[in-house]
């Protein structure tokens, strides 16, 4: 009974079905034209209003990818994209520049609504006294329809809106840092994801300035047949911190989508960034059919003495995963945190990690990741942990466990070690195993239904990676975890 | 696996893996042979001589320039074969390409010791494939001293079916030595197990390589494998490289890796040095430890005093 | 024998020992008391040279030599022995083969023969029986699964064995049973003689009814608060140390 047959059989059945995000919002878009060629980059540089450098940098970026191939040492299958038959922006037709939330499409409003993100800062004030808030951009495909909260963070000195407006606004904030994480041609979908980025927020936290709340940036692909390339940049200054959580839905859709972001983090010294991302893309359905190819780049650069980053993910949709959120320990003392939870289910296929490069003295990092697979799915925990010859002094520990429910998914581990300090400690662990029948007759036997026992014991297997979200977040990210594996979780 | 013999046979160093193949990331060859060494003799088994009682020896002679050899050996069903497979140290530079295949009936045992010993120049590959049947025992350990590149390579065949796989090992790197022990273990069928237990120590500009891969295929149920690699650095020139996987695709199943990286731990330096033990020697008597406890696992007497003699040289080395 | 003069120690910048001045003469047996964190096994680990505790001021002399300018092991080969309050787990190396070695390499910096092993043996068999030890786990990893009050013991074998000078026993009695506490306790008595000093680190008078103080300190936020003679511990065993923490 390690998972009885019934259980997997639910499970499977009710892979892609649960999906209750899965709804299309009809409203006005436009599009650029079908397919990736320069006039399409023009064309939205021009959209943007940017300023010649950035189009320069895009272009060069597309020259770039054009050179570059696409990376296969990932275990993840895939029909062949085809990079020309999709649209690279999408935007709800509306009046350009920022607005008022009155002036937002009442669809878009109804949409985030539905979605449950908060947009109106009133709903926060209005509601029980103490209950927490937290400032929201919404990504709506290719651009950003509303941010709150910006004039109480401006109180405080904190830049947070979207990355299209920053360039506008701070541009000398903008042209120093991005591209000094992600290298324009760091990889081939950090590439791409350069040469048309559209939208993603961006936030600068002053030296020493605590950020007031939460920040967090809602995304959401609603066209058909449309990549989102989002790109977002955080800079904390020496001194401050910040939390932020990105969320993401897309509708139910037969096509593949494709999201190939770029996150680019910079904490200065003693500085630390919190970044938190409950990733509920479309999984496809249950035979494979959809769902959202999810190519993500995220780099933390801890370059200040004992900054430090911490990045949690949940990541429970997409079609394919392909991310591995990472941090480069320059800074002296700097330490960087990777906790995550990548569950699959379906035909779904994750294959996630994280690089913890060790460049610093007295660095330290700390990797904890837990793997479900269920259904027809596979998982794969992929890291490196490199330390350098000046890195005297790091320290990592890596706990990677999987748990596999069922005789048809996958779960494999494929961390790298690289040494090159003798006063260097590294420790790794790693376990496979399944739901215990010796726990689960435990748990049954002080009167759990046999789902309440699979319940209570998975979210006791994520538990310590649930800690780390934020408080408003973990609950729904439990119940997210919860829906995933509905069947077998209750 | 053996992308040397290709290389060697052909004279083509374009088929040198490097490291932009996966499998030998950090066992570089391209580059390491140039030009690509004319083959000498044939590097075949040599005679056993001053075999201890009761276990059976191969010696495998190093080429004058370049040597490929294969052997095939197995043992058959409920028998037990004691085997001591002595890679024999060359002079000076030389390429060498060991192919062994090792087939263990139902039931049977084989106790392997292998002693890997090559020149500094030297380039010197050797792959191990074992098949084993429903019920056999594998105890194999592997010890090795470094090369200019030096890998010993296994895969195991795994039924499951009661069979058991030990795979032990130990690399003491110094100079500017490198060592890569890589492992395959594949449990194909239900009810196998398999542990192995490496440890590693560089010194100098010593390299260790550990690779180390468990797959389980869909219907092993109930297979159980551990795998462990331990490695001291002792010098801050010297690096440690690894690679623990698992690919697992059944449920029922027991799977862990553990690898760990460090330097001496101070704690037991101090605890020895206050009892009076000079550093350099409280510091060699705890790697002598750290590698001990391979050689403590081995099975057969006659080839833990054989691995104990190895060893005792490789720690002579790491004293200068 | 042993002169420790306004001495000060850091651990990681924070300074522990604050301006400790003791004097312990040839033959005598010296207790320090203190309350949990007053810098005891901070004072024993910088007199045995442990890395990582700094000394920023004072010295510390045996028999006129400056000890903390030596390394470890050489301070061992001048005879001071450090029983453990925490003794380590050596995995690999047998307990006989760890104390032989030790033995030796004192003997070697000492400019004294090498013991041969027939010797060796038959003194390690007749000190593991005045102690009550089973011999056979002597021939296993140093301290591997061994109990909190067997590794006390074997602190003591190798303190026997060892034979050296100048004694400290950090919280020896902690982890004891009563019988275990008599038995390590006779085996520290039977080394006390003219020649030999020790410093007896303690949280309880219970073990100083065993083996006798000439003097009693009691250590206090890094210092000597108070001295006095053996009726002092039965007084700090009576009151505790309250009034010292504020006096410090
Ligand atoms: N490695 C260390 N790093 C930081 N503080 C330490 C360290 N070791 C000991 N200390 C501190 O030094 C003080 C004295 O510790 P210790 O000497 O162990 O006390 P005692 O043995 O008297 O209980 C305590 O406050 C303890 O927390
Ligand atoms: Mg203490």
């Amino acid at each position: 009974m390690a998972a009885d047959q019934d259980t997997v059989d639910t499970v499977a059945a009710l892979a892609g079905e649960k999906y209750a995000h899965g709804f299309v919002t009809d409203i006005e878009q436009e599009f650029a034209e079908r397919g990736l060629n320069t006039d399409v980059i023009r064309f939205i540089s021009a959209k943007k209003d940017e300023p010649q450098w950035l189009l320069d940098w895009r272009l060069e970026a597309y020259e770039r990818w054009l050179a570059l191939d696409e990376p296969d040492w990932a275990r993840v299958h895939y029909p062949k994209i085809d990079y020309q038959d999709l649209y690279y922006y999408a935007a709800p037709k509306q009046k350009a520049g920022p607005q008022s939330l009155d002036e937002v499409d009442p669809e878009l409003l109804a949409t985030y609504a539905k979605l449950g993100i908060p947009l109106k800062e009133q709903a926060f004030l209005a509601g029980v006294q103490g209950s927490p808030r937290y400032a929201v951009d919404a990504v709506f495909d290719s651009v950003s329809v509303v941010t709150t909260f910006k004039a109480e963070l401006a109180k405080a000195g904190v830049i947070f809106c979207p990355l299209s407006e920053a360039v506008r606004e701070h541009p000398e904030l903008v042209r120093k840092y991005l591209g000094s994480v992600v290298p324009v041609s760091d990889n081939y979908f950090a590439c791409l994801n350069s040469a048309v980025f559209s939208e993603g927020s961006f936030v600068y936290v002053p030296p020493g300035v605590r950020c007031p709340m939460e920040l967090s940036t809602y995304f959401r692909i609603n066209a058909l047949n449309t990549g989102q390339f989002e790109r977002t940049l955080i800079i904390a200054d020496a001194g401050s911190y910040v939390s932020y959580l990105e969320g993401c839905t897309a509708p139910m859709r037969d096509e593949n989508q494709l999201h190939a972001a770029v996150v680019e983090l910079v904490a200065l010294d003693d500085a630390e960034i919190k970044y938190s991302t409950v990733q509920n893309w479309y999984p496809g359905d249950a035979e494979g059919k959809g769902g959202i190819y999810n190519f993500v780049t995220k780099r933390a650069d801890c370059r200040g003495a004992r900054s430090k980053v911490s990045w949690t993910q949940v990541e429970t949709g997409s079609a394919i995963t392909w991310k591995y959120p990472s941090c480069i320990l320059r800074g002296d003392g700097s330490s960087g945190e990777f906790y995550s939870i990548a569950i699959t289910n379906g035909r779904q296929q994750a294959d996630t990690g994280t690089k913890m490069i060790h460049l610093g003295a007295n660095t330290r990092s700390r990797i904890i990741a837990k793997g479900i697979s269920a259904g027809h799915s596979s998982s794969t925990y992929r890291g490196l942990v490199s330390v350098h010859p000046k890195a005297t002094g790091a320290r990592n520990f890596t706990q990677c466990d999987s748990l596999l429910i069922g005789k048809t998914c996958a779960a494999h581990t494929v961390p790298y070690v690289e040494a090159r300090n003798a006063n260097a400690q590294l420790e790794h662990e790693a376990t496979t195993t399944r739901l215990s029948e010796e726990q689960l007759f435990y748990v049954m036997q002080r009167g759990l239904s046999q789902e309440e026992a699979v319940q209570l014991l998975v979210n006791g297997f994520v538990r310590e990676v649930l800690q780390e979200l934020p408080m408003e977040f973990a609950v729904e990210a439990q119940k997210l975890v919860a829906v995933s594996l509905e069947g077998s979780v209750g | 696996m053996t992308g040397l013999r290709d290389a060697l046979l052909t004279r083509d160093e374009t088929r040198l893996p490097g490291r932009r193949d996966e499998d030998w990331r950090w066992t570089d060859l391209r580059g390491t042979l140039r030009p690509m060494p004319v083959l000498s003799e044939a590097v075949q088994p040599l005679a056993p001589f001053d075999a201890p009682q009761g276990v059976q020896v191969r010696r495998f002679a190093a080429p004058a320039t370049a040597g490929t050899a294969e052997a095939s050996l197995s043992v058959a069903a409920g028998e037990t074969l004691v085997l001591l497979d002595r890679v024999e140290a060359g002079e000076g530079p030389y390429a060498r390409d060991l192919a062994l295949h090792i087939t263990l009936g139902e039931g049977a045992t084989l106790h392997r010791l292998v002693l890997a010993a090559d020149s500094a120049e030297a380039v010197s590959m050797s792959l191990t494939t074992v098949a084993l049947a429903a019920g056999a025992t594998l105890h194999q350990t592997v010890l090795a001293t470094g090369a200019k590149r030096q890998r010993i390579a296994t895969t195991v065949a795994h039924p499951g079916g009661g069979a058991h796989a030990r795979l032990d090992g130990a690399y003491l790197l110094s100079g500017a030595r490198h060592s890569d022990q890589t492992t395959i273990l594949d449990h194909r069928g239900p009810g196998g197990s398999s542990e192995q237990l490496i440890r590693g120590v560089a010194a100098d500009q010593g390299r260790g390589v550990f690779q180390g891969r468990i797959t389980v295929a869909e219907g092993a149920d109930g297979t159980d494998a551990r795998l462990k690699h331990n490695a001291l650095l002792l010098s801050g020139r010297a690096e440690i490289d690894a690679k623990p996987e698992l690919e697992i695709y059944a449920d029922d199943v027991a799977c862990a890796h553990g690898n760990t990286v460090g330097a001496l731990d101070a704690e037991a330096l101090f605890y020895a040095m206050s009892r009076g033990i000079p550093e350099a020697e409280a510091r060699l008597m705890l790697v002598e430890a750290f590698i001990g406890e391979i050689v403590e696992r081995i099975g057969a007497p006659a080839l833990q005093d054989a691995a104990r003699a190895f060893l005792a040289d490789g720690l002579e080395a790491l004293r200068r | 024998m042993l002169h420790i003069d306004n001495l000060h120690v850091s651990v990681a910048d924070k300074p522990i020992i604050k301006g400790l001045t003791l004097d312990l003469p040839a033959g005598q047996v010296h207790a320090i008391m203190g309350p949990n964190g007053a810098g005891k096994s901070t004072l024993s680990y910088t007199l045995a040279g442990r890395g990582g505790y700094e000394v920023t001021g004072g010295t510390a002399t045996l028999d006129g030599d400056d000890l903390l300018a030596l390394d470890p092991a050489a301070r061992a080969a001048k005879g001071v022995f450090l029983s453990f309050q925490y003794p380590l787990e050596i995995p690999g190396v047998p307990a006989l083969t760890f104390v032989r070695t030790a033995l030796n390499a004192q003997r070697k910096a000492r400019g004294e023969a090498e013991i041969g092993a027939p010797e060796f043996l038959k003194r390690a068999r007749a000190t593991a029986a005045a102690l009550k030890m089973d011999f056979e786990m002597l021939r296993r990893g140093l301290n591997v699964g061994f109990s909190g009050g067997e590794k006390k013991r074997m602190e003591i074998f190798q303190m026997a064995m060892l034979e050296p000078r100048l004694l400290i026993l950090d919280e020896t009695d902690s982890g004891l049973d009563i019988d275990a506490l008599r038995i390590v306790s006779e085996g520290v008595n039977a080394l006390r003689s003219e020649g030999r000093s020790m410093l007896v680190i303690t949280h309880y008078q219970r073990l100083l009814d065993y083996i006798r103080p000439d003097r009693v300190h009691v250590l206090a936020a890094g210092r000597i608060v108070a001295s006095g003679g053996p009726e002092l511990a039965l007084e700090l065993e009576r009151d505790g140390y309250d009034k010292y923490a504020s006096a410090a």
